[in-house]
């Protein structure tokens, strides 16, 4: 572990929509993450975190503001290099896992690798050992969407650091695990950070794992609320419960909020089975085919009007 | 992303929804089969129809009559009322054609050589040691290093003294060789009238000299030369000769030239013999109809394949839209691990070139088949009689070429598609909040 900066920002600003209908997201946001460090990005549904996540991961481009990474100003970047840096450099953990269900445990974990062009001798080797650290090396051959959900995540993180990142991008990692299952992701993840040095980005609402992390920023409106090392004190615990409720009622995550809570009863019924045996396949089927059709899209659609 | 792996991800995202791909490979299908053997048939028929103009001539050959003959005999054929403009004194009016036009038209560029040749009248053929005699129509053998479609021996020396002739197929047949083989090397036997003898003779056989020949080639049966015999030019003399025994040499001219000459330059040579006063007629024009036939059945078959390409074309974007739709989130996810928009651009591309790869696959397999069946089916019926005639051809680049036309027009369809995929935005993609 360094103490070196990784990603830093400056003044960024991020805004969509033109005139009348233009909505700031971020506001001016400066930042700086070293080498090694985990970091919890907390804030309510709205506030600008998950935007900040994708500007930090140079999935878009910030509208002011400056991004390095490693010191180098990431806006003079083209977008070849952006992609190169994205494919060598970072590794992403989605909520809902994002998979190609019909396929092999292992074709999901090369998938970097195949896009890096790496041989197939070399990528099999290296998604082995990937996956020999989240221990499902026995579920290589088996087929993504008949792994139960914690086991989904655990692939996800293996083809989080099958190309040796820098930096994991968690979004919500846990979000759609019971909490036991939750607790291994989060275990696997805070390993992964401590003993192979891995930046460790979570975007999260969970408090409990956002404690875990050794810096909390809360974002809020567009701005950093706060930026604290270690566990929040009561306090901040109290205004966190206040943001979960208001969270609540907020029409643009509806349908998906909704079905994704269902998925989590039907996990809860199941927490029994899973403590006798974890490795226990699971149907409810999380793969990101599966999830694909259309109400996700209008979802979209309806996000990109505001 | 290595290229075998994008032609991999490709058939294998095909394999994702077998039932949608099978239909629109199954539309592809049917366009690439008709496409395909009608270029088997034209292919057929452009083989036959060279073999056939090499039996008469070829390319570089050309027949020729003087203006003035071949107009009267046009007039016979013809409706049409001409008015009389009076002739240039010198000019040719006759039937025959004057040595100065013959040394005319060896001047002319391009012209290898011309050879003219006097009538010849014959009555029958008949084995030299058989009984059974039938009637014979004879021409000369063409100059020049010409294919003839032979089943059986060879070509007729056109220079050698002896006397050579090459028969039809059936008539060796009725002359009893049922296997062209055992013709070759006979000799058999021409009837030739003398024109004087038999003006006074009692019955007609005291007037018919018989001329020993031997036959050399058989000649396939075919629709230029169906029951056509070709003696070479001494055994042809030898007739003439005969035929006007006791006749004013005047009156024993040449009405007839053949002329070789340079392919390339036919129609600037036709030309300049009109201006010459000869008429001259290449193969090209003799079998010419037959071609433009079957080119305007063969091109209204192949429009009707364009057309069901068209909507297969069409087929590949409805899937290959749908296809994007569904796979929005694997989208996203591919450019948030660093996919570049052209290797999505690229994926989905060429989902659609495989799927008219194998579209053309099946067409070719199915109408390699059919095409197959169909000769076997002709050969034995409607063909019989013409065994050289194959009515389907495929030639590997006429396959490899129909399969990259049809994988073109697959990769235009999917050009929209494609450039759709490559436009989302991955967080929009990956969105799930």
């Amino acid at each position: 572990m360094t103490n070196q900066t990784l990603l830093s920002t400056h003044g960024l600003r991020k805004s969509y929509g033109k005139r009348d209908a233009k909505f700031e997201a971020l506001r001016g946001i400066n930042l700086e993450i070293k080498q090694g460090e985990s970091v919890a990005i907390v804030g309510k549904s709205g506030s600008g975190k998950s935007t900040l996540m994708h500007l930090l991961a140079l999935l878009d481009r910030p509208t002011k503001g400056e991004i390095h990474l490693n010191g180098e100003n990431t806006s003079k970047l083209r977008q070849r290099k952006l992609n190169h840096l994205r494919n060598k450099e970072f590794g992403f953990v989605f909520q809902s896992f994002f998979m190609n269900a019909n396929d092999s445990v292992l074709n999901n974990v090369i998938l970097p690798l195949k896009i890096d062009g790496v041989g197939r001798r070399e990528r099999k080797q290296r998604a082995m050992h990937a996956l020999k650290i989240v221990g499902l090396e026995t579920k290589a051959k088996n087929k993504a969407k008949d792994l139960s959900g914690g086991q989904k995540q655990r692939v996800c993180i293996a083809r989080a650091i099958v190309n040796n990142p820098k930096v994991i991008f968690a979004d919500e990692p846990t979000g759609n695990l019971d909490s036991a299952t939750g607790a291994k992701i989060e275990d696997i993840l805070f390993n992964l950070n401590q003993e192979h040095g891995i930046t460790l980005i979570v975007v999260t609402h969970d408090q409990e794992l956002a404690d875990k992390c050794q810096r909390q920023i809360h974002i809020a409106d567009g701005h950093v609320a706060s930026d604290k090392e270690g566990a929040l004190i009561e306090d901040d615990k109290a205004t966190r419960e206040i943001e979960v409720y208001e969270e609540e009622p907020d029409e643009e995550e509806g349908d998906e909020e909704y079905h994704e809570d269902d998925d989590d009863d039907e996990e809860n019924e199941e927490i029994i089975d899973r403590f006798l045996d974890d490795e226990n396949a699971d149907s409810d089927g999380d793969g990101f085919i599966d999830n694909n059709t259309q109400p996700h899209i209008t979802h979209v659609k309806s996000k990109g009007s505001k | 992303m290595k290229a075998l792996d994008i032609i991999h991800d490709a058939n294998a995202n095909l394999l994702r929804n077998k039932m949608r791909s099978f239909l629109t490979i199954l539309a592809i299908f049917i366009g690439s089969f008709v496409i395909i053997l009608s270029s088997g048939i034209n292919a057929g028929v452009n083989d036959f129809v060279d073999k056939q103009m090499n039996s008469v001539g070829g390319d570089g050959y050309l027949e020729m009559m003087n203006t003035a003959a071949s107009e009267q005999v046009m007039q016979m054929f013809s409706q049409e009322v001409k008015e009389y403009n009076e002739p240039n004194k010198d000019e040719n009016t006759d039937f025959f054609i004057t040595e100065k036009q013959l040394e005319e038209a060896r001047k002319i560029d391009g012209v290898k050589s011309v050879d003219a040749f006097k009538s010849a009248s014959v009555e029958y053929i008949k084995l030299k040691d058989g009984d059974k005699r039938y009637k014979l129509n004879l021409n000369l053998v063409p100059r020049g290093n010409l294919d003839m479609d032979l089943s059986a021996g060879r070509k007729a020396d056109p220079d050698a003294k002896e006397y050579e002739i090459i028969i039809p197929q059936n008539l060796a047949k009725s002359l009893g060789f049922d296997n062209p083989e055992d013709a070759i090397d006979k000799t058999v036997q021409i009837g030739v009238p003398g024109t004087i003898a038999c003006y006074t003779a009692i019955k007609r056989a005291d007037c018919i000299t018989l001329l020993d020949a031997k036959v050399v080639g058989i000649q396939a049966p075919g629709i230029m030369a169906m029951g056509g015999s070709r003696a070479n030019l001494s055994l042809w003399n030898k007739i003439n000769e005969i035929n006007n025994e006791g006749m004013p040499a005047e009156n024993n001219s040449a009405t007839q030239a053949t002329a070789d000459v340079d392919p390339e330059k036919v129609d600037e040579i036709k030309e300049k013999l009109k201006d010459i006063g000869l008429t001259a007629m290449s193969v090209e024009d003799e079998v010419g109809q037959i071609k433009t036939f079957f080119d305007a059945v063969l091109a209204v078959l192949t429009i009707f394949g364009g057309i069901a390409l068209l909507a297969a074309a069409i087929g590949i974007i409805n899937t290959l839209l749908m296809s994007v739709q569904e796979r929005t989130r694997e989208i996203g996810l591919d450019k948030a691990l660093g996919m570049s928009n052209f290797r999505v651009f690229l994926n989905f591309a060429l989902e659609a070139i495989m799927l008219g790869f194998w579209g053309s696959v099946f067409g070719i397999a199915v109408s390699v088949g059919i095409g197959q069946a169909i000769n076997v089916f002709t050969h034995n019926g409607i063909l019989k009689d013409l065994p050289t005639f194959t009515l389907v051809i495929f030639t590997p680049q006429n396959l490899i070429t129909i399969t990259l036309i049809i994988m073109l027009i697959a990769l235009i369809a999917g050009v929209l598609p494609a450039r759709k995929a490559s436009k989302k935005d991955p967080i929009d993609a990956l969105r799930y909040e």
